[in-house]
């Protein structure tokens, strides 16, 4: 058994709260997380941070986890159908690039996001909509 | 200012902001504080925990927030209280700030209000008079169609009393999500690259251009909350929304005037959902793309006062999936703009070349120092980062110098009225975050609260409609309706009801009203007229929602012949 502590920062709120994870590396598996000493936490933390990893679990209780592409192939309507990513990022690619050609880069509009993605994600998403795209039409969730 | 230093202000002024169900740790500080002997000034409609433990509580009505705000600082320009040397050496606009200002007595806004003249007073003189006054905000002052301007009223209050610039003073937004700030910190606005350099100057974009390698749009772009009107309501084709690449998002489910969404998100085009669960966005979605959540990749994220900090991949994901990243960039070469970025620090070290605010706090420091908040502009060790903004009186103004801004109050939009006699306002609750697709499939947090969640209700709205506390009751507005059910709490005031937004069922948002601050374009989710009907056949009322539930669970693909109870 490979068990590891692992610092990690709280996905929840805004308060950026400290977590030290135990996480058996061996069974892919998080076993607890408890508080770690960080400038905003200071050692506590909430429900949310002490339990809020389970969903890692896919326990089917109201959503289930997203864990392949999936494309409605009969358009609007038509059921979702599981696609190798390849097809997903052509086929998302190429209608994008219509959407562009026939409305102008204007007409799409794209998101960050404030939950759990990460700075990086934002950064890379707002340069693709600012480049690849040409529009500045991207925004987050920040006012809800 | 930094959260750690909200226990060491000698006088707490909470406005609109609950910290206890929103940001449990935060509102530790708040407890400390009060510990340590600071004062505590509530402005909450509601009587929240911070209330309980406050030396004043202002239950102002809902709404009148930019009169209650005005009327404070009226009384510290009357009785004298301003730091007038903190004003002339640091502050501009002050006569034409005190021409507006004059009118708003507290005598002229208790009506309004429901706050008496002489609480105003007595708040305002504390706050003035403490030396150490901090103002923490929240949801209650950003989530109305007038909203910039209360922000700006409270920092009106903090120059003009000159607590800003010193540790421990201030005005604090709390802001929501882990990661609000960070999003913003990177330039998922549509008016500001990375860092808050504005896509209209022409040097900055000109240095954008240059690092991208491509020219740039000088417009500003759409909010999100703008885009069911350009994709419905838009009649200009150049300005109509035809594709929705949503990241992490469910607006289906958050967003005001649900019955709205739904209808752009079937109009539009093409809708992309790139996430972790499916929910309410993904029905409408012509593609899935499925993520990386939490704890299975690597990122940086800024918490609610500025601090960068790493949030680590702990586990590999189990199905076919991919880190955003990785995925907008396989669509980004795809389109003919090549992105090839190894990791997330790669993508770091250009975040932080384009910002100079952000320059300093390499991977480096924030692997060693844990958090570092910004500006942090220089990359050597001794610059750890910044606690506290505007040090020593200089502002963010190209003078250097803080500037008042007054303006007169705006009413909500749809006001309580003859068929829609009550006040709903949409809160937060401890257990559940946002859309509860994360804490909704978390066993602990799931048997906290479930379906249908609850309206908070005056017990005596309560007794004129008969109903008990657990009834199950119909909220409608001009918008929609939705069943939840009944709280009766003496925490809220009369004709002022509350519900959180996360419920499928119970569901707040097919009655919120899309009405937006003019400069946030935040909407207007603490104001919107409704009613509450009484069910009578309760039987039929617990049967519905439980078919319900059952009937949208299994449209998230929960498998239902599993036997698996809600």
């Amino acid at each position: 058994m490979t068990i590891k502590q692992i610092q990690s920062t709280c996905a929840y709120c805004g308060a950026g709260c400290q977590i030290m994870f135990t996480v058996d590396i061996e069974k892919n598996k998080i076993l607890e997380a408890v508080p770690a000493r960080g400038r905003t936490n200071d050692g506590a933390l909430c429900l949310k941070g002490h339990y809020g990893w389970d969903y890692l679990n896919d326990p089917q209780i109201l959503t289930k986890r997203l864990v392949k592409p999936m494309i409605r192939k009969g358009g609007k309507g038509s059921p979702l159908e599981e696609v190798e990513w390849p097809e997903a990022i052509a086929h998302v690619a190429g209608r994008l690039s219509e959407i562009k050609a026939k409305y102008g880069p204007d007409a799409i509009m794209g998101t960050g996001s404030a939950r759990g993605s990460g700075n990086e994600a934002n950064y890379v998403m707002q340069k693709f909509i600012r480049s690849a795209v040409g529009t500045n039409n991207v925004d987050h969730c920040a006012r809800i | 200012m930094g959260v750690h230093e909200i226990e060491d202000a000698a006088l707490l002024f909470v406005f609109g902001y609950h910290g206890a169900e929103s940001h449990p740790i935060v509102a530790r500080r708040i407890v400390r504080a009060k510990q340590k002997g600071a004062k505590i000034i509530c402005v909450d409609p509601r009587r929240i925990e911070t209330a309980r433990i406050a030396d004043m509580h202002l239950q102002l009505k809902g709404g009148s927030n930019l009169l209650l705000v005005n009327a404070l600082a009226n009384v510290i320009l009357e009785e004298g209280l301003c730091d007038y040397d903190f004003i002339e050496k640091h502050a501009n606009g002050f006569d034409e700030f005190k021409e507006v200002i004059k009118k708003y007595t507290p005598e002229s806004v208790t009506a309004q209000t429901r706050v008496e003249a002489a609480d105003i007073r007595k708040a305002a003189r504390m706050y003035a008079l403490s030396g150490r006054s901090m103002i923490l905000y929240g949801m209650g002052v950003c989530q109305f169609g007038q909203a910039v301007d209360v922000v700006k009223g409270l920092a009106n209050l903090a120059i003009m009393t000159g607590n800003f610039g010193r540790p421990s003073v201030g005005i604090g937004p709390v802001r929501g999500q882990n990661n609000v700030q960070g999003a913003c910190d990177m330039g998922a606005l549509p008016n500001v690259y990375p860092g808050y350099q504005s896509v209209t100057v022409p040097e900055v974009r000109a240095k954008f251009e240059k690092a991208w390698g491509v020219k740039l749009s000088d417009q500003p772009g759409f909010t999100l909350t703008m885009v069911p009107h350009q994709v419905l309501h838009e009649t200009d084709p150049k300005k109509q929304v035809h594709a929705y690449y949503i990241m992490g998002e469910d607006p289906a489910q958050s967003d005001p005037d649900l019955a709205e969404v739904r209808e752009a998100l079937e109009k539009c085009d093409f809708v992309v959902l790139q996430d972790i669960y499916m929910n309410k966005t993904g029905q409408y979605a012509d593609v899935i793309l499925p993520a990386t959540g939490w704890c299975e990749h690597d990122a940086v994220y800024s918490c609610c006062d500025r601090g960068f900090q790493k949030a680590r991949k702990l586990v590999e994901p189990s199905g076919d999936v991919k880190t955003d990243w990785e995925i907008i960039s396989l669509v980004s070469t795809a389109m003919g703009y090549p992105m090839s970025y190894k990791n997330t620090v790669e993508i770091w070290n250009e975040v932080i070349e384009l910002c100079p605010g952000f320059a300093g706090a390499t991977d480096e420091k924030i692997e060693k120092n844990v958090c570092v908040q910004w500006p942090c502009r220089s990359k050597e060790d001794h610059d750890k980062g910044t606690s506290f903004l505007h040090k020593d009186g200089k502002f963010a103004h190209p003078d250097g110098r803080a500037k008042f801004f007054a303006t007169d109050w705006r009413p909500p939009l749809e006001l309580e009225n003859e068929l829609y006699p009550l006040t709903l306002s949409t809160v937060r609750e401890v257990g559940h975050y946002s859309v509860r697709t994360m804490t909704g499939n978390c066993r602990t947090l799931r048997n906290l609260e479930d379906e249908p969640g609850w309206i908070q209700m005056n017990p005596a709205d309560c007794e004129v409609l008969g109903l008990a506390e657990g009834e199950l009751v119909k909220v409608l507005s001009k918008r929609g309706y939705c069943i939840t059910r009944c709280l009766p709490t003496g925490r809220v005031a009369k004709g002022a009801v509350y519900m959180t937004y996360q419920w499928w069922i119970g569901a707040c948002n097919e009655l919120t009203i899309g009405n937006f601050d003019p400069i946030s374009k935040t909407p207007e989710y603490k104001y919107c007229a409704c009613k509450v009907e009484k069910i009578e056949d309760q039987a039929w009322a617990e049967k519905h929602v439980r078919e319900e539930y059952e009937l949208i669970r299994g449209r998230m693909g929960i498998d239902m012949k599993e036997g698996r109870a809600a």
